[in-house]
């Protein structure tokens, strides 16, 4: 049955069919619904589900606003991975005979049908402070901090955050452990330790490091993989990372375990697994893991660690360090330059045996964020 | 009575979110009732900017700003709230980046403000093309910081109305189902507009009218509610909005012809006209035949990626999303569609409506600072600068003031009435009727207006209210029946179209958005320099009329 629902000049009209993960919490049970609606060429998800509760079932239950990808309302899964209903034409995947399975988000309650509790999401947010919190240098009432746009860039993927939850549906940390702060409010909280007027920021990365924090983050990369805005919450994560160790914040067991890797790779270029569940875990914890490392030992599976075996392209190691920490201070930029930085790395030396001197080391394409610098009332001298 | 507050704002966009941040700061226990989480809400949408006489870009002040608003209006905006709007928009907007919103910069690390249609400076304070979702976010981040609690989920539907003065709102309860009886001594409307009366349209799902529809139900006029803006560049096919901030930038528009043809409708400003004049150039040359497959074609791609990425990217991704085109290589097919609504509830110039303890800001107000016109970037200014001033009387009226009371019956009463509709069991679904009132407003109330075209919509209107009678809503449940609350929508859209007819047929001129070019082509400042009332008693409207205040400008031709 094909209706113009839309009010639209005639137009050509497909056949767009969807499993829908219905849920009813009076009586909490689940069922997969098949639907077919006859829709104009160009609707997105969101169109098909309007369709389908005009004119199919009208108790199907999802939120809506905006249907431009800014309200953030329509967060659902689509075969199995978050998406914004309202981004995702439907299209290639009507004519490609595909019958997409809907179901609501992940790690988070469901109410109905698709539609989600945000309440545990909107606890977390809560939990990050996130207002700014102004410092002495605080203009006057009618004036305005007066800063640099590339100091801001600094926060501009974090201040792209639509609160849709994409992320969190998708978030491993969270599956396991649904204390974890999660990719979303960690990135809001990027968006403030990052933000050059915030006066908050040792307090801010103190907090955010604790227990379910940075550090819980099992860098799976889903949240980055399933943003719709481009927000990349790992990409914050990995951030506030390294600002917190940047900023002395380094106690939690992962923050210890990310240094030795570094302090490893820099002075031999091999990850001395020996030491690292001692420098990581503390001598205590390791002793009583004696047992099983001797067991390890004796099949080869770990080095002895003395005397330190050094790797035969350490400089290369030590090179790609430099390089990291130019790149952002402390290496800010973080996971992000593990892969650019390696590219950039090679691009460089080959730069550098055609005689091109070391100038333009590090990414120029990065440089414009790089947080943390000291503050400039005015711009550039140069 | 299921709780009770100093001030209750009913809607939790910019103007809502701005009236409870002062209403609080002012010392009053204020929340917030809305049917959205309050970032859903649709000022999130907003792309372009902000407007205030800041001087960051070039010279500038409040009295320049104000002529350019008074001139945009078609001189039907209240001179008084514009030069208030005009003179307080600078330190709004300088608060609002205090408060920690991320604007873009000037190459002297200040608020970045670009030109804007009609304006005489380039006064629009922008954060790239979405600024509206950066003062949503800097307001929500206020309001946690102040702990204002949110009735999140909760849907307006009647304003308790006790001796002679608004004591509350009765909503309805998403999540959990339920009517409830939420008491204040002042009540803050700002649920913005009623796009959704059109199907081409840039507005969302949820900008339905509800508050205008309340008020007018509580005997409240609403003023200049026949008109309403048509952006000049929505995306086709959807209706998606393509910021007038790609104008700003410089881009073109052409028709099928390679014309830039505003060099026939406003050789001076070009695409920088007011809306309204580029809205009717636009359909002009579509009517006329050169069109380009109902739409004219707005070119980007002289601008350059790097502009265009670092200044427009969302509106990069609405086209490639929506439309499947890169604006880098393609020309954008744009049409003009219904936007804002310059009408709504008649206000002083502190939001107060003419029932006590009754106020309103933002969209659904009608101050009237935008008149028949609303220049862009100046929605959102109205938002914070007139939520503001509704949330410090409001709460100020409420400290002063003791008592609320929510008599039983107002609330069983309402039980009733959406028990009547819920049991219904046989009927119409209300879908049709909402898509069959969303074309005919398109087709017959729309950016050209003929006598009869207006009068048939009327008779159509009343066709589909009637029809409304016997909607069936299929959802009973409790639990997120959003079957339900879509049904309530559309009898506040229907009531509200009712409205906007009256006005349309009475205001026998042409100015600003209402464009009568078959009758009566000019404007007529002799007879109507005056803003249109209309009131209801539930069945019939009444239409009445109210003068302009003037302060220093006095009406001149109109070109750009």
């Amino acid at each position: 049955m094909a209706v113009d629902a839309t009010a639209h000049a005639p137009e050509r009209t497909m056949d767009v069919a969807l499993k829908i993960w219905r849920f009813d919490s009076s009586t909490g049970e689940r069922e997969l619904a098949d639907y077919e609606v006859a829709a104009p060429e160009w609707v997105t998800l969101l169109d098909v589900l309007d369709l389908i509760k005009d004119q199919v079932d009208g108790s199907l239950a999802y939120r809506k606003s905006c249907r431009m990808m800014i309200c953030g309302s329509c967060g659902m899964r689509m075969d199995g991975g978050a998406v914004l209903a309202c981004k995702v034409r439907m299209y290639d995947i009507a004519k490609a005979g595909h019958v997409p399975v809907i179901s609501a988000m992940g790690n988070l309650p469901i109410v109905k049908d698709l539609v989600v509790d945000m309440e545990p999401f909107w606890a977390k947010f809560k939990a990050m402070k996130p207002w700014l919190q102004p410092g002495y240098d605080q203009p006057e009432p009618n004036q305005e901090h007066v800063i640099s746009q590339e100091r801001m860039n600094v926060i501009h993927k974090e201040s792209l955050c639509i609160n849709c939850g994409c992320c969190v549906s998708e978030c491993n940390s969270m599956e396991s452990d649904p204390e974890f702060l999660g990719p979303q409010a960690l990135a809001k909280g990027m968006r403030f330790v990052g933000d050059p007027r915030d006066a908050a920021k040792v307090e801010r990365l103190d907090a955010y490091s604790s227990e379910h924090g940075i550090w819980d983050c099992t860098r799976c990369y889903f949240c980055n993989e399933r943003c719709p805005k481009g927000v990349d919450p790992r990409d914050a994560i990995a951030k506030l990372g390294a600002e917190a160790m940047a900023a002395g914040i380094d106690e939690d067991m992962g923050a210890k375990h990310a240094n030795w890797f570094v302090t490893s790779a820099k002075t031999t270029g091999w990850l001395r697994e020996t030491e690292l569940v001692p420098k990581t875990q503390g001598v205590v914890s390791s002793i009583k893991q004696m047992k099983f490392a001797m067991g390890l030992a004796v099949k080869g599976k770990v080095p002895p660690p003395i005397p330190p075996h050094v790797a035969e392209g350490v400089k290369e190691s030590r090179a790609l360090f430099d390089l990291v920490k130019q790149q952002g201070r402390g290496g800010a930029l973080g996971i992000v330059q593990g892969e650019r930085a390696l590219s950039r790395l090679e691009h460089e030396v080959g730069h550098a045996s055609g005689g091109g001197g070391d100038q333009g080391v590090g990414s120029r394409d990065q440089a414009d964020i790089t947080p943390g610098e000291e503050p400039t009332r005015k711009r550039g001298g140069e | 009575m299921d709780a009770k507050h100093d001030v209750l704002v009913i809607g939790a966009g910019c103007a809502g979110m701005r009236a409870a941040i002062e209403a609080h700061d002012a010392g009053a226990d204020v929340a917030i009732v809305s049917k959205l989480h309050p970032t859903r809400s649709h000022s999130g949408a907003a792309e372009g900017g902000i407007n205030a006489a800041l001087g960051n870009a070039s010279e500038d002040d409040p009295e320049a700003h104000a002529f350019d608003t008074v001139k945009g209006s078609d001189y039907l905006g209240d001179q008084d709230a514009i030069e208030i709007l005009c003179n307080e928009a600078p330190g709004d907007v300088y608060q609002l980046e205090q408060w920690g919103a991320v604007f873009s910069r000037t190459e002297d690390g200040r608020i970045a403000q670009r030109p804007f249609g009609a304006a005489g400076a380039p006064r629009t304070a922008y954060a790239a093309d979405i600024t509206g979702h950066v003062l949503i976010q800097v307001l929500y981040e206020q309001l946690v910081k102040r702990d204002i609690k949110v009735y999140e989920e909760f849907f307006g539907w009647r304003l308790v109305v006790d001796d002679d003065r608004c004591q509350g709102v009765i909503a309805w309860d998403l999540l959990h189902g339920g009517l409830k009886a939420l008491g204040a001594k002042t009540t803050i409307l700002a649920t913005g507009g009623a796009g959704r009366l059109y199907v081409g349209t840039t507005n969302a799902y949820s900008c339905t009218g509800d508050a205008m529809a309340m008020a007018l139900r509580a005997g409240v006029a609403l003023k200049d509610m026949e008109m309403m803006q048509f952006h000049p560049t929505t995306l086709s096919p959807t209706g998606v909005l393509i910021t007038e901030g790609c104008r700003g930038e410089g881009a073109y528009l052409f028709n099928s012809e390679g014309e830039r043809f505003l060099e026939r409708y406003a050789p001076n400003a070009m695409e920088l006209a007011s809306r309204d004049v580029i809205s009717r150039a636009e359909q002009t040359e579509i009517d006329e035949g050169r069109g380009v497959e109902g739409n004219v074609l707005l070119d980007l791609r002289h601008l350059g990626a790097e502009k265009i990425i670092d200044r427009l990217p969302g509106t990069r991704e609405l086209s490639m999303v929506f439309a499947g085109i890169d604006p880098i290589h393609e020309p954008i097919p744009v049409r003009p569609g219904a936007h804002y609504h310059m009408g709504g509830v008649d206000t002083d110039v502190w939001g107060l409506t003419e029932l006590e303890g009754l106020y309103a800001a933002g969209e659904v107000a009608c101050v009237s600072v935008h008149g028949a016109n609303r220049l862009g970037g100046n929605a959102l200014m109205e938002t914070i600068t007139f939520g503001k001033r509704a949330g410090r009387h409001a709460a100020e009226w409420a400290l002063a003031n003791t008592t609320v009371a929510v008599p039983p019956s107002q609330l069983s009463d309402a039980e009733r009435d959406l028990k009547e509709l819920l049991d219904r069991g046989n009927g119409e679904r209300p879908w049709r009727i909402r898509d069959e009132l969303a074309r005919t407003m398109h087709e017959n109330f729309g950016v050209f207006r003929r006598e009869e075209q207006m009068l048939r919509q009327g008779e159509i209107v009343q066709g589909l209210r009637e029809r409304y009678e016997n909607v069936v809503v299929e959802d009973k449940g409790d639990v997120f029946n959003s079957d339900l609350t879509q049904a309530l929508e559309l009898e506040f859209l229907l009531e509200l179209a009712a409205c906007m007819v009256v006005c349309g047929v009475a205001r026998k001129e042409s100015r600003g958005a209402h464009a009568r070019p078959y009758d009566f082509p000019n404007r007529d400042d002799e007879n109507f320099l005056k803003h249109t009332l209309v009131s209801s008693d539930g069945e019939t409207t009444t239409l009445d009329w109210k003068p302009v205040t003037m302060t220093k400008w006095q009406p001149q031709e109109r070109t750009y």
